[in-house]
């Protein structure tokens, strides 16, 4: 941290010092490049950072302007209080372009923002009070203790202490609990909903950030230029806005910041041939998708592999403290579930209880329900009839993030890592138990903020050692060996301190030695005091592993008790080794008809 | 009521041109999941390559299409060659790299034709029908007939051959349909040129009803975007009811809002689109969860 501070000051010191060797035009290219940078941050965020497609920054930027542009000049209300109004106003349009974030994703949002963004330009050019075509042009030359704000080189200093604010205060919000949630939800939104990341939260202040980012852009570009015309808010620029995030690297505010202010100068520099210029911008896009996925900010890592000295390596699991058992209170209770799929019916009329402490295996054939039970569980799907009780209390409905909080974490089938972020990230994001309501406190009270990362740093290394994960604490979960991105999983479930743990396949693709330390691990999980439900293929382990087992065929229980009885049971045996001699499947009599 | 069924005619010509790009759309997403945000410039390549070839050579409308749709098909195909190490990977990226294609498009028609664009003589001279005082332009009636032509070769395909048979395969799994021999790439390919060449039939006969300028892809790619996402995105079906109410909705608006239509337009789409974003008839997808 010190040597960033170190390697900043000289950047620092060259930004103040820039002014006195340039000349009156380049100055003004330059407050026009610092204006784009601050948009850059912007998109980073929302693109970047929460993976929300948006085409309408520029829009926010637009609406940050002509406020401005209006109020002054039609109300003759002073800059700076218009100057409030106007950032209020972008980040009320960032809220409205949000909604249909809520409801789909991906191309879509992508096609909505833009089509919202062309809406905007129409009304601009079309509407009496913002000027039409022409645009507004008297805007007052924004008032600063006497600082004639006219001339571009004192403006510059205004645009650099602003901009140094929203800089640090992206790079905050990035490396804070909040940052590491939202590029969770980038990264795979279902499993950060089974964290406790509230969803639907985040990407509406994904949009906050946006919108404020844009009208903050938008009111120094007011200030500066003292004219608004829809033209600068065109698709254009706003084209211009997204190849400088994707060439700077989306992910990294500074990557965005250095594409912003030299695609700035680039433009400046073509601006007699912006047609080549056009051209020249999309075949570097192009490119950098294809070759760069991380743009100009990844570069580094790309062309410098970090050479790795010794080979990390896993070390043995720590025991959780045991824990004297309580009353044999049940966790979790089901009862007379039923899901059905318009016609498929996945679940029929399940009913299980599940005691404190104790580890129960659901068993049974492919589709025969399990991990949709545990969806239905997890609250990833609502039962179609019949209740969920958790410690007594009915959570049928309940969003995944709501069940999370009261307890519940899950580890998924096919492995849910968040894929760009290392592993102590992907433990942190499980760690922070905090609403997303917490928020306000970014803004008000920053140092709490930061206190509290602290603490949550210093809990991920107890996390990471238990696990024995500590050399692998900087990894991306891709880079490492399957059997330990499971690990890495049931490390960041159990990060959640939940009272109850849902383990789906946790052995499918582990070696011997891997299951063996897989049921040691989950023995020292329940003796710690939580309950255990394990969907498993492996039936060595369930019979060793499981208290109590539960199997399910064709969507209903079709036994239910100790691991040794339930083996011998008939009706398991059937639903395992095939009731083929009696009834063919639908799909073996297909395979017998397409034989014949 | 005569206006309204004036509206209603010129509605129907401009959706059943939607229509053909939402076609272009659909059959791209439902084949490789990804959304061909360059589709909108290649229907603005298809009106130019299509007119300036009409209007220079003299050439029958038809023979321009044709040349159009070559040219447009020849793009689609670099596109798709370009972005295929992004296929099943990264949709972010392959999304914005599209976009990249569409601004290199763009850029390359004003270098070409000129930043200030034509307009283009209507090929059908003969007047205009009148039906109890509504005047249908016989140029309606041949892009509506040109439209249900390409849609009718286009179903065919895509029922009938070996080939089309391929591409529902890939559309509907990917890695099933490679155990089963089929070259996913060229499948991929070939969906890309068929939206191409639907881009160039729509582009060529949208020239003659509108400016032909750089910018109009912009427009024209998201208003087809938007009737396919009406539609159900991915199905064709739901691509021509979606382009053609996407059409009457934009002549409606531009009947009753003027200048603010394409705001009216959009805010409407936008809030449809929440309401049910699967669309009129739900999302024809590759499930790639």
């Amino acid at each position: 941290m010190r040597r960033r501070l170190l390697l900043l000051a000289p950047i620092a010191v060259a930004a103040w010092l820039l002014p006195y060797g340039l000349g009156g035009y380049t100055m003004h290219v330059v407050d026009v490049a610092v204006i784009f940078a601050v948009l850059a941050i912007g998109l980073g965020l929302t693109m970047g950072v929460a993976g929300q497609i948006n085409l309408a920054q520029v829009a926010f930027f637009g609406i940050g302007a002509y406020t401005v542009a209006i109020l002054t000049s039609r109300t003759g209300l002073g800059f700076w209080p218009a100057a409030v109004l106007a950032i209020l106003a972008s980040i009320a349009a960032g809220l409205l372009v949000g909604i249909p974030a809520l409801r789909m994703q991906s191309h879509y949002l992508g096609i909505v923002t833009l089509g919202l963004a062309l809406g905007f330009i129409n009304w601009v050019t079309n509407a009496g009070i913002a000027g039409r075509a022409e645009g507004i042009s008297d805007i007052p030359v924004p008032p600063l203790f006497g600082i004639d704000l006219s001339s571009g080189y004192l403006y510059y200093y205004l645009e650099l202490a602003v901009f140094a604010l929203v800089l640090v205060f992206a790079l905050f919000v990035t490396r804070s609990p909040l940052g590491r949630r939202l590029r969770a939800m980038r990264d795979d939104d279902l499993a950060a909903g089974a964290l406790g990341a509230e969803i639907p939260l985040l990407r509406m202040t994904a949009f906050v950030l946006s919108g404020l980012y844009g009208g903050v852009a938008g009111v120094l570009y007011a200030g500066l230029i003292r004219f608004v015309a829809p033209e600068t808010f065109n698709i254009g620029n706003m084209f211009l806005l997204l190849a400088m995030v994707i060439i700077g690297g989306r992910a990294s505010i500074v990557g965005c910041v250095i594409g912003a202010l030299g695609l700035a100068f680039v433009r400046e520099a073509l601006l007699d041939v912006s047609a080549f210029a056009q051209l020249g911008y999309g075949i570097v896009v192009v490119l950098v998708v294809v070759f760069f996925p991380k743009g100009l900010a990844g570069l580094p890592a790309q062309v410098f592999r970090r050479k790795t000295g010794e080979r990390p390596r896993l070390s043995p699991f720590v025991p959780y403290d045991e824990v004297p058992p309580a009353d044999a209170r049940s966790v979790l209770e089901i009862d007379q579930v039923t899901k059905r799929f318009k016609g498929l019916v996945a679940l029929q009329d399940v009913s299980l209880s599940v005691p404190a402490r104790q580890i129960r295996g659901i068993v049974g054939p492919n589709g025969s329900g399990k991990t949709t039970l545990f969806n239905v569980i997890s609250g990833f799907y609502t039962a179609t009839a019949g209740r969920v009780r958790l410690d007594g209390a009915s959570v049928g409905g309940l969003a995944p993030y709501r069940l999370s909080l009261k307890g519940v974490a899950r580890t998924f089938q096919n492995l849910r890592l968040f894929e760009d972020l290392t592993v102590r990230d992907n433990i942190l994001v499980a760690l922070d138990r905090t609403r997303t309501s917490w928020i306000w406190r970014y803004l008000a009270l920053p140092w709490a903020v930061s206190r509290y990362e602290r603490s949550l740093r210093g809990r991920a290394d107890e996390v990471l050692h238990r696990f024995g994960l500590t050399e692998f604490a900087d990894a991306i979960p891709r880079s490492l060996p399957y059997g330990i991105q499971r690990r890495v999983e049931i490390a960041r479930a159990m990060a959640s301190l939940p009272s109850l743990l849902l383990l789906d396949e946790p052995a499918a693709g582990l070696n011997g030695d891997e299951v063996g330390r897989l049921a040691e691990i989950v023995r020292s999980i329940r003796d710690s005091g939580v309950t255990v439900v394990v969907i498993e293929h492996n039936m060595g382990l369930v019979m060793s592993l499981c208290d109590h087992v539960t199997v399910l065929s064709g969507g209903r229980v079709i036994a239910d008790g100790p691991p040794d009885e339930v083996a011998v049971d008939p009706r398991v045996v059937e639903a395992y080794l095939g009731d083929s001699m009696a009834a063919p499947t639908e799909r073996e009599a297909e395979h017998e008809h397409a034989d014949r | 009521m005569q206006v309204f069924l004036q509206t209603l005619i010129g509605g129907i010509t401009f959706g059943a041109v939607y229509a053909l790009v939402a076609m272009g759309f659909s059959i791209v997403y439902r084949t490789m999941g990804l959304v061909n945000f360059a589709h909108g410039s290649v229907v603005m390549i298809g009106a130019y390559a299509a007119s300036t070839f009409y209007m220079a050579s003299k050439v029958p409308f038809a023979v321009a299409i044709v040349v159009a749709i070559v040219v447009t098909g020849l793009i689609g195909l670099i596109i798709e060659r370009f972005l295929r190490p992004l296929e099943n990977k990264d949709f972010t990226l392959m999304l914005i790299g599209t976009i990249g294609f569409g601004a290199v498009l763009e850029a390359l028609a004003i270098l070409i034709w000129g930043a200030t664009g034509h307009a283009v003589p209507s090929p059908v001279a003969t007047e205009p029908l009148n039906l109890g005082g509504v005047r249908i332009p016989t140029y309606s009636l041949l892009v509506i007939g040109v439209a249900a032509l390409a849609t009718t070769m286009l179903a065919f395909f895509l029922r009938r051959t070996k080939l089309g048979a391929a591409m529902q395969a890939v559309a509907m799994d990917h890695e099933a349909a490679t155990a089963c021999g089929i070259h996913v790439g060229r499948s991929n390919a070939m969906a890309f040129g068929i939206g191409a060449c639907l881009a160039a039939v729509a582009g060529s006969l949208i020239g003659p009803m509108l400016y032909v300028n750089p910018t109009m892809g912009g427009t024209l790619g998201i208003k087809g975007f938007a009737a396919a996402m009406l539609g159900g995105f991915g199905s064709m079906p739901g691509a021509i009811v979606g382009g053609i109410a996407f059409g009457l909705l934009d002549a409606f608006a531009a009947g009753n809002f003027q200048a603010y239509s394409e705001l009216v337009t959009f805010v409407v789409f936008a809030l449809a689109v929440m309401i049910r974003p699967t669309g009129i008839f739900g999302e024809a997808t590759v499930n790639r969860a």
